[in-house]
């Protein structure tokens, strides 16, 4: 048996033969005053506000207020769109997601931050290139968002489920078991609504059948039957007619899901974020703390495939606090703030040698299976998200929802999803 | 207004009450233009050309959003949505409001209090109002599903947002929770103004109660009510709020405002989400208008 120890050490080495650089944490430069008296302010979501004592800590380094809003995650888009397009700054420092670097790239919105951040942090984060357009960082990296399956270990013990499902088949089979056990009436937590949430399952479901939802010249690739991305809404339906999902989540989005997760009442949350381990083993804040732990994607192809959803920091290009923006940037970006993020807001690091710090002091939850998804990451689109990835999620979500509640087959989703989003990238 | 019999005192106090008059209107002139035409005529333009922060220049584009918008599925689809909403809360609204506003009219005692009990959906913002209903609807510890449950209507919980039809007509219901009390506000305003003597000459000549509200009430309200459909419809085009706790982006019960503001604010095409508002306004006012010439004709006694 593996002991915990050589086995991160074995992932270190793997990390390195990824082209991981060491340690870079000791270049990390000490917080400039330079810009001490000034107020910023920063807009994250929930899991984005900083708590007092590192607010705290980060006006002492450096002799700025920070005045922390926070916003959920689709409230803070449509705040940021709103106020640019007024030609107002919503904030100095503003949540960036991988998915609106097309848009806010095209409209010339954010300040290019590879001169301000500098090389050594950049390169010690890989995911950054992810908000990169027309070869500019328009935004950090600050939590290092995947997919991946998390379950509840008691109600698969009550079903009988000793191993974890390696592939969608064997998914389907566990679910099953565990609806018959009673453990749960609906084993699969899979949000349906018309959300962002029900989009990103869509793709995480597509990849795990070994696909992709476009090729190289962003032409759909889930439209034919035998397709992976038809597979996927294949399985959703199937899913649903089984009664594997709730019903109701055709009115949940991907946090509701969670919470039901957390009360018990789902076994499996099948696109779980990485981040929720340390809340659902949470006594205060979960009723199956001890009972979460992570699990490698199935896959049709034998090899787990999950893809990013990274979040990042931005300057927006009418903030007034530009300097003292950046120096809160680079002070989230220290190894040890890092660290302490992902301790107290469970933001898995985006820098590699705050990783290695998390390995080494065996702090990272369910730190083998996460390290072990983390090989099978990759983008949605390798060339970056393009400016109509909004209408495809929208559309996608959509469509799914009608699918969920029965009113469109799996053919008529896939070719709506299609010719609308055909028509979204001709606008 | 000026005639040749006055004298000129009188003429000239005439002149000077009229200047007083466009004085005291002169700031609310000025905030309907510099707050509505103003903004009214801006959309307008932009929606002749192409307004994208994603993309460089603002070019003169014609009516070619307003041909778009009507092959546009997504907008044919929320325009049947909003016609729905639009039927289904004006009738119920009007029906309501009279009914509510007669019942008031009636009792003399504590109306007040009813009064009162009855505006609060109304004085309450939209989305608490929505907010309210969403857990009332909730699938699985909603109110209704409790109730119905408890009372053996149903045997197992339902979904209720998962069948269009419903999904639309329990919208609407929270839509028509919120306004109607403003509905019978307006009617029971009129109704007082009504002399008390006519139905005391129509119960003399023995008139039903049908009658009386058909040949008295009915006559005598319409000025009310027509401004009543008019409020009602137009809120009933731009209804959002309900549908948008309630159901999200969902296709089945999206309406034309949410595929205004995702067109704008989430594709960020924003003339293409002014096109389409200026479409909206045009519809609901050509509706209002039908309301105030019809009912208008139907009642001049001179």
């Amino acid at each position: 048996m593996i002991s915990r120890k050589s086995f991160n050490g074995a992932a270190l080495a793997g990390l390195l033969c990824m082209g991981v650089s060491l340690p870079l944490y000791a270049a990390d430069t000490a917080s400039s005053k330079e810009y001490a008296g000034q107020t910023i302010t920063v807009m994250l979501p929930p899991w984005g506000t900083l708590p007092k004592n590192m607010v705290d800590r980060f006006q002492l380094d450096t002799g700025i207020k920070i005045n922390m809003q926070t916003l959920g995650w689709d409230e803070i888009r449509a705040k940021v769109i709103t106020s640019l397009v007024a030609g107002i700054s919503p904030a100095d420092v503003v949540e960036v997601d991988w998915s609106w670097v097309g848009q806010f790239g095209a409209a010339g919105w954010f300040t290019p931050l590879d001169k301000i951040i500098g090389r050594e942090i950049l390169s010690d984060t890989p995911s950054s290139k992810i908000f990169q357009y027309k070869g500019q960082t328009l935004a950090v990296p600050y939590n290092n968002d995947f997919r991946l399956m998390i379950v509840n270990k008691a109600h698969l013990s009550k079903a009988g489920i000793i191993k974890m499902p390696k592939t969608m088949d064997q998914l389907l089979i566990d679910a099953r078991a565990l609806k018959a056990s009673g453990a749960s009436k609906y084993p699969i937590a899979l949000p349906l609504s018309a959300t962002e949430g029900t989009a990103t399952a869509w793709y995480l479901l597509t990849k795990a059948y070994g696909g992709e939802l476009f090729d190289d010249n962003f032409r759909p690739q889930f439209a034919s039957e035998n397709s992976p991305g038809h597979k996927a809404l294949q399985f959703i339906q199937q899913a649903v007619k089984e009664g594997l999902i709730d019903p109701a989540a055709t009115g949940m989005t991907d946090v509701q899901v969670q919470d039901a997760f957390k009360g018990g009442q789902y076994s499996i949350d099948l696109a779980g974020w990485p981040g929720n381990l340390s809340t659902y083993n949470d006594k205060t804040k979960s009723k199956i703390a001890g009972s979460a732990t992570a699990a490698l994607m199935p896959s049709s192809t034998g090899s787990s495939r999950s893809f990013g959803l990274v979040e990042g920091l931005g300057i927006p290009q009418k903030s007034k606090n530009k300097g003292a923006a950046s120096e809160f940037i680079k002070w989230w970006m220290r190894v040890e703030n890092q660290v302490e993020v992902y301790e107290v807001l469970s933001d898995l690091p985006t820098r590699n040698s705050a990783l290695k710090v998390l390995i080494q002091q065996n702090k990272l939850n369910d730190g083998e299976v996460l390290l072990e998804q983390i090989k099978g990451v990759t983008p949605l689109f390798a060339s970056g998200s393009p400016e109509w990835y909004p209408e495809l999620s929208r559309e996608a979500s959509a469509a799914i929802n009608q699918m969920a509640k029965g009113q469109l087959t799996v053919n008529e989703v896939a070719k709506q999803i299609a010719d609308k989003t055909e028509k979204a990238m001709k606008k | 207004m000026l005639n040749r019999s006055m004298s000129g005192r009188q003429r000239k106090s005439k002149q000077s009450e009229a200047q007083l008059g466009l004085l005291l209107a002169l700031p609310i002139a000025l905030v309907m233009i510099l707050l509505v035409f103003f903004p009214v005529c801006v959309t307008m333009w932009d929606s002749l050309h192409r307004v994208d922060p994603m993309r460089s220049g603002t070019p003169f584009i014609g009516l070619q959003h307003y041909w778009e918008l009507f092959e546009d599925q997504s907008v044919r689809t929320a325009a049947f949505n909003t016609s729905a909403y639009v039927l289904f809360t004006v009738v119920l609204e009007t029906t309501f409001g009279v009914l509510v506003a007669l019942l008031l009219d009636y009792i003399n005692v504590g109306r007040k209090w009813l009064l009162g009990i009855i505006i609060l959906p109304w004085a309450l913002p939209p989305i608490v109002n929505a907010l309210i209903w969403l857990w009332i609807y909730n699938p699985n510890n909603g109110v209704l599903n409790n109730f119905l449950l408890s009372s053996g209507l149903i045997d197992e919980r339902h979904i209720w947002m998962n069948d269009r039809s419903t999904a639309l007509i329990l919208i609407s219901l929270v839509h028509v929770w919120r306004m109607m009390p403003l509905t019978a506000v307006i009617i029971l305003a009129a109704l007082q103004s009504i002399p008390k003597e006519l139905y005391e000459a129509a119960d003399l000549d023995g008139a039903s109660i049908w009658r009386k509200f058909k040949n008295i009430t009915l006559p005598l309200i319409s000025g009310a009510l027509a401004i009543a459909l008019t409020q009602s419809t137009l809120f009933a085009f731009n209804l959002f709020d309900e549908a948008w706790v309630l159901s999200g982006a969902s296709q089945d019960t999206r309406t034309v405002l949410i595929q205004v503001y995702m067109s704008a604010f989430q594709d960020m095409h924003f003339s293409y989400g002014m096109a389409l508002s200026v479409v909206v306004m045009f519809v609901s006012l050509s509706v209002s208008l039908f309301y105030v010439l019809k009912i208008y004709r139907e009642t001049r006694f001179d």
